[in-house]
């Protein structure tokens, strides 16, 4: 058995929904055992954003003011957004907009290491779903900065995962949000995607 | 092989819903996002397992100046086949639909037009038997 393989998610935890009406962010907290300076490559360098993160940046998101286009990986056709880095104070906050969704990064020195905090505005429908497709991609991003990378898990790749249902299902919980129903309950005769 | 998606274009994907299951009577069937992309589907209820029409968001110019187009020359951007075309036109209309064009005899078959208020003319068809 691979690493990746062998790989299953811890339960969920250190998440937390902040409600504004009708806009909600979610709010995730992760300590890593790296310096914020290792962890600001990686969430800002393409090449290494393409090892865990959810997307694909065509340039680098490290600097304020730099155009950069993000295409969503692993979904059923590929969605292409741009976006602007609004805020690059390395290695500490950073902060873009996810076509239309704002994404802001705290780095904060922990010991040797680091807590990350991410505050994602993300569709409220879907925010069960966020928050367990980014603690897989926190997980593969530990294991990336760790030297022992076990390849990235988003898109359809993750949900056809069982650890990522089970995180879908218990963040849900946690938040008090119905879980989206995914993938399809399997209908007798039907062919499953 | 088989076709089993098509994509019809949507200014608002969560309006696209609620018209396409409340006031046209398919249901959904996907429902998936990573970060701001949205894979949406519904399909007939009378064909669950059938072909799904994917709901995309037209967040792409191109696409909208296409579509655009295609509305003003009154092309419809999907077909949807009745057995009772006038019996749909009657329920859709009731549910607060605009038709652009009411149950119309063309050769070969009976059709209607009409906006699905995303973007796009609708075309129902009901086959002549002859």
């Amino acid at each position: 058995m691979t690493d990746r393989e062998r790989y299953t998610p811890g339960p969920a935890s250190g998440a937390e929904v902040r409600k504004n009406g009708e806009k909600w962010t979610l709010v995730l907290v992760r300590e890593l055992r790296h310096a914020p300076e290792k962890v600001w490559q990686a969430l800002t360098d393409p090449a290494q954003l393409r090892e865990w993160a959810p997307f694909d940046a065509d340039g680098s998101l490290g600097t304020a003011g730099n155009a950069v286009k993000l295409t969503t990986v692993a979904a059923p056709s590929p969605h292409v957004t741009e976006t602007t880095v609004t805020r690059a104070e390395a290695p500490e906050l950073l902060e873009y907009n996810w076509g239309g969704q704002e994404i802001r990064w705290e780095l904060e020195a922990l010991g040797g290491g680091t807590r990350l905090k991410l505050w994602h505005n993300i569709n409220r429908r879907f925010i069960s779903m966020g928050a367990a497709g980014w603690h897989i991609c926190f997980d593969v991003l530990d294991r990336l900065l760790g030297g022992t990378p076990i390849g990235r898990m988003v898109g359809g790749d993750a949900i056809r995962f069982g650890g990522w249902q089970r995180l879908n299902a218990e963040y849900a919980k946690q938040f008090g949000v119905e879980a989206p129903a995914w993938p399809p309950v399997p209908k007798p005769g039907g062919v499953q995607q | 092989m088989k076709i089993k998606v098509m994509s019809i274009y949507v200014d608002d994907q969560e309006k696209a819903l609620r018209f396409y299951t409340e006031i046209l009577g398919f249901a959904k069937q996907a429902d998936f996002s990573n970060g701001p992309f949205r894979w949406l589907t519904v399909a007939s209820p009378d064909a669950p397992d059938g072909p799904e029409l994917q709901l995309a968001l037209n967040d792409n110019p191109a696409a909208k100046t296409y579509q655009q187009a295609m509305f003003q020359q009154g092309q419809p951007a999907a077909l949807f086949f009745t057995d009772d075309v006038k019996s749909d036109y009657e329920r859709i209309r009731a549910q607060g639909a605009e038709f652009t064009m009411p149950p119309t005899s063309v050769p070969g078959s009976t059709i209607a037009k009409l906006n699905d208020t995303c973007g796009n003319l609708i075309q129902l068809v009901q086959l002549a038997r002859y």
